[in-house]
């Protein structure tokens, strides 16, 4: 869950390549070793139905994270946590606490529209890509982001319109080899948290399905607190379902 | 006495010309049409089995307790090296080849599908089983990114030469990590396993991407010259997991023991058919010269030399005809080894079985030899009741009879 | 001519009776080999199609190519009261596929889960005939999970033992139950006893919220031969563009091609047969010819002219090549027959063949009569033309030539 959010993250503090590259650089340094506390609404649509969620995140460092399901009052109580590399599920309606194998960890992300390539990636944007300016226009722009020939990164291109007055991008596109769109990511309503900006409504929309999108909205977000210990044993999947 | 005889049988053979060019006919006909298709099963048969062993196990595999059942990267043998070297020391062992493998998940920028991914030795693998043989597109080079990926495997993804790929897995340290590949080949090994599930990259490589060391390996497969050295293998090294190719695969031997029975049928239908040709052939050719043999053997020419005559007419009229459809076989035999025959309508349900399109014949000494005393012998057993009616012959009966 | 003809074949018997039993042979061959080719590639696709696969099948379209909850056929009532009209369909059910983890104490593997009707089933497809412990399933089996022996050995699982199930609804929610292993199954396709359960379609909508809905339905037809009617019928009554109903041949595509494959060398091993058995007909027919040279040649010095030559032994090799295959028919029909009621059972093969689908021991022969038809017509083309040859040897003798003819 923590990864998703260091890949907007960065992705939003895009500028050019040295300009860029030090200030993600600067991010990614703050984030990692901090302690988080977020409030998140998920709502999915596709063509039949559409399905809204509020989990609550609590991630230590890179490597430690819980999530709690607050709504839907069906799946409340639903636990995650994802300690290292190894991932549980606690779901108080069968009162299992189940281990999700890796190959489970790689496939699409309850039903969402994220995908395994944002939950498994491990090195950062600025790593993988090597940006450049294609347009400037006022506040905004337009940066090509080309994947370097080690990444491992499944697409071919990314494409970002970013707002230099906050840092944040409003658009991501994501292209496959043949130069098609396969997926993009929007970004609206930025608000400032301590030092940082950051947008809170984010929309994830795949290009080849209609009528379909993920749209995630940051109701709370808290740096720098301090979380127990608690949260990240096994034991807290059962005890903080409540 | 004998060269007058040879003579006589020679001039007989083709007295009536049109009529031992048909038999001749025949059997060339026949014999080449049935080696050809008899290659063509063998080829069949042999290639499969022959590519199943050099891109697969080898004749015997050596893996550790537990993997073929958990293919899990924690059962890995670890002091590979070591062992290699003890058992290219063994009489018998001709090639050997370590590999790396990892199950995991592999990705296009739209599509996902579960794929192992197999470290190899490009030099070593060439050696153990011609490995640049199974290339079906592309050019094979595992410099940077660069992998080979199996053909229906390939298709699943839709991806083709060029095209970028993540895999990812749980290395040795249980971590999930990824790497980027490149393709650079589509490989077909006929080898049904492999063909839709295998990306092949370099072993050095692998073992970097999965932490492991260089000594270690999941699989050791190994060529042998003969059976014994893989009992030997089996009682030295019985502390792991050691395989023989029809253990491993027991579906090939019966593949090739149906066609040796589809084969032997096929043959002895034939050859009575022949048979009965020839016979027809030979009775009639006798029956017409039943006057002449009469009056030889009226004025006292022996029984014998008569059925050596006759023997000798139905081996020349066998012989040619054998030396016809050799050659003829030979020549479609020739073909179906070099060029095979196209069967890329169907090249769908053929690559799923595991079968490239054009399917390559073999070509045997047995077709020959064996169709060659069959022949002879068909010829021989021909005479036998026209000879028995010479046999019976009172001479005076017969030069008085009409025909 | 014709009266001469049959004159002729009696007196010369030898070339009659050879003649004869090679048709006859060749004819009963043709025939039987045929039928079991025919026979056993129709048992091998029933057989594929008993484990699983239908003879028709409905989808909503785009749920083969992508699958997922987006794609599932609502409303399954209204179509099922549609097909029970359609005269052909013997049977026919509707499944629920689901992907998802299921969970012992100590393991856990991803599994496909579907929900089906029992009792249909145990009609439909060979599932409730796989089992191997336990029970399959029924209407009141509630949480009863028939899981397939690779599965039960991947989990570690005893009959009796709760499962957990982790998964995603069709509204794409979560889903989770505990399900008790009730019976386990062994079809012989390792991939198919590895990844897959089956649990009760009534217990599991509730879990998946599909009461109504289906990703498919199974339909099993009266006769195998008529599936292309049937299929086009209920295209039909359907009248849904959303909806796709397809036959074997299109799920089945590449046993389809594999089967093509292996008639393509069936015949070519025919053919051979056939090229040897006309060889030596003709072989016989020019024998018998050539020794009634002289005949020939009076008959033409009389005034019978070539057209009549032809009639001739035209007639001779018709008259026998019918009298053998009037015989043989029977014979070889009968045989056919025989064997596709009771097929010959190969102990043993089933398990040999297993990994490529064989999963019978059977191999019965096919009954068609309009192949029987076609495959006489073959054997009299190639008896009429071994005389050709024989004919133009007649002609090329000068009758007063042929007379002398010693």
């Amino acid at each position: 869950m923590y990864r998703i959010f260091i890949l907007i993250l960065t992705l939003t503090t895009v500028l050019t390549a040295d300009e860029a590259r030090l200030i993600i650089q600067k991010v990614d340094n703050n984030i990692r070793g901090k302690n988080i506390y977020m409030k998140i609404s998920m709502k999915i649509v596709s063509l039949r139905h559409t399905r809204s969620m509020q989990m609550e995140n609590w991630s230590q460092g890179s490597k430690k994270s819980f999530v709690k399901i607050v709504y839907p009052p069906k799946d409340r109580g639903i636990t995650f946590l994802s300690l290292d590399n190894q991932m549980w599920q606690y779901v108080p309606k069968i009162e299992r606490t189940i281990k999700i194998p890796p190959s489970m960890m790689l496939q699409n992300w309850m039903g969402s529209n994220i995908t395994n390539d944002d939950m498994v990636k491990q090195s950062s944007i600025v790593e993988d890509y090597t940006p450049r300016i294609v347009k400037r226009e006022g506040k905004l722009v337009t940066m090509e982001l080309i994947p370097k020939e080690e990444a491992a990164v499944v697409w071919a291109k990314v494409v970002s319109l970013i707002d230099i007055s906050t840092y944040t991008s409003q658009k991501d596109i994501f292209y496959d080899e043949e130069g098609e769109a396969v997926r993009v990511f929007l970004y609206d309503k930025v608000k400032k948290f301590g030092e940082y900006y950051l947008p809170t409504y984010w929309r994830v929309e795949p290009m080849d399905k209609d009528n379909s999108f993920t749209e995630i909205i940051l109701e709370d977000v808290k740096y720098d607190i301090s979380i127990s210990d608690q949260y990240f044993r096994k034991s807290a999947l059962k005890r903080f379902s409540r | 006495m004998f060269k007058l005889i040879v003579k006589m049988a020679w001039k007989n053979s083709f007295l009536r010309l049109s009529r031992t060019l048909l038999v001749i006919i025949m059997i060339a006909v026949s014999m080449s049409m049935m080696l050809g298709i008899q290659g063509l099963y063998d080829g069949m048969a042999d290639t499969m089995i022959d590519k199943n062993r050099r891109s697969g196990s080898g004749d015997v595999s050596i893996f550790a307790k537990g993997y073929r059942v958990n293919k899990d990267l924690q059962y890995r043998i670890k002091n590979a090296d070591e062992l290699s070297a003890e058992i290219k020391k063994i009489e018998g062992v001709k090639e050997l080849v370590l590999r790396v493998k990892a199950e995991g998940l592999l990705s296009t920028a739209r599509k996902s599908s579960f794929a192992s991914m197999q470290g190899i030795d490009l030099r070593a693998e060439e050696s153990f089983g011609d490995f640049s043989e199974f290339l079906k597109e592309g050019e094979i080079n595992l410099e940077g990114q660069g992998a080979l990926i199996g053909l229906e495997l390939a298709k699943r993804l839709k991806v083709t030469i060029g095209s970028k790929l993540v895999f990812s897995t749980q290395d040795s340290s249980g971590e999930i990590n990824s790497i980027a590949l490149r393709i650079r080949a589509i490989m077909q090994t006929t080898n049904i396993v492999l063909d839709t599930n295998a990306i092949f990259i370099d072993a050095k490589k692998m073992h970097r991407f999965l932490g492991t060391d260089s000594s270690e390996a999941t699989q050791i497969a190994i060529m042998t010259a003969d059976k014994k050295t893989n009992d030997l293998l089996k009682a030295n090294f019985s502390d792991l997991d050691v395989k023989s190719f029809l253990q491993l695969q027991p579906m090939m031997k019966q593949m090739q023991d149906v066609m040796i029975i589809f084969n032997s049928i096929t043959f002895f239908i034939v050859m009575t058919v022949v048979f009965i040709g020839i016979l027809g052939v030979m009775y009639v050719s006798v029956l017409d010269r039943i006057r002449e043999f009469g009056i030889a053997m009226g004025i006292g020419m022996q029984y014998r030399y008569i059925r050596i005559q006759i023997c000798l007419e139905a081996l020349f009229v066998g012989f040619i005809g054998y030396l016809g459809g050799a050659l003829l076989g030979a020549l479609f035999l020739l073909y179906l080894r070099d060029y095979g025959l196209d069967l890329s309508a169907f090249s769908d349900a053929l690559e799923m079985w595991g079968y490239a399109s054009t399917i390559k014949g073999t070509i045997k000494i047995s077709y020959f030899t064996t169709t060659f005393a069959a022949i002879i012998s068909a010829s021989l057993f021909s005479v036998f009741i026209p000879l028995r009616k010479i046999k019976r012959l009172n001479p005076i009966e017969v030069i008085k009879a009409e025909k | 001519m014709f009266r001469f003809a049959l004159k002729n074949i009696l007196f010369y018997r030898g070339r009659s009776i050879t003649t004869f039993a090679l048709t006859f042979i060749s004819t009963i061959l043709f025939i039987v080999y045929v039928s079991m080719m025919d026979g056993s590639h129709k048992s091998m696709l029933e057989n594929a199609l008993k484990v699983y696969t239908g003879a028709i099948e409905i989808y909503h379209k785009d749920y083969r190519d992508i699958g997922g909850n987006e794609y599932l056929i609502e409303d399954v009532k209204a179509i099922t009261n549609k097909l029970s009209t359609i005269k052909g369909i013997q049977a026919y059910t509707t499944r629920y596929e689901t992907y998802g983890l299921l969970s012992s104490k100590e393991h856990s593997a991803a599994s496909m889960l579907a929900g089906i009707e029992p009792e249909k089933e145990k009609d439909l497809s060979s599932i409730a005939r796989a089992l191997r412990e336990g029970e399959f399933l029924d209407e009141d089996s509630g949480n009863c999970l028939y899981m397939g022996k690779g599965l039960v050995e991947k989990l570690k699982l005893k009959l009796g033992a709760e499962v957990s199930f982790i998964g995603s609804a069709s509204d794409d929610s979560f889903a989770a139950e505990i399900f008790k292993l009730c019976g386990v199954f062994k079809t012989g396709s390792s991939e198919f006893d590895s990844s897959v359960s089956f649990v009760n379609r009534t217990y599991f909508d509730k879990v998946m919220y599909t009461d109504n809905k289906a990703s498919y339905i199974n339909i099993k037809l009266d006769d195998l031969d008529n599936v292309d009617q049937v299929n086009e019928k209920i295209i039909n009554i359907l009248n849904d563009e959303s909806l796709e109903s397809l036959t074997w041949k299109t799920l089945m595509k590449t046993m389809v091609e594999a089967m093509e494959v292996d008639s393509i060398f069936g015949y070519i091993s025919l053919a051979l047969f056939l090229v040897v058995i006309f060889f030596v007909i003709m072989i016989y027919g020019f024998i018998n010819v050539s020794s009634r040279i002289k005949e020939f040649g009076v008959l033409r010095c009389i005034g019978l002219c070539r057209a009549d030559v032809f009639s001739l032994l035209f007639y001779e090799i018709v008259i026998l090549s019918s009298l053998a295959v009037a015989l043989a028919t029977p014979i070889a029909a009968y045989i056919c027959y025989y064997y596709s009621i009771n097929p010959i059972v190969i102990e043993g093969m089933s398990e040999m063949y297993k990994d490529y689908g064989i999963v019978s021991d059977e191999i019965p022969f096919d009954f068609n009569l309009l192949t029987i038809s076609w495959n006489l017509g073959v054997i009299y083309l190639l008896n009429i033309l071994s005389v050709i040859y024989p004919y133009f040897y007649i002609n090329s003798f000068r009758p007063i030539e042929a007379t002398r003819h010693v």
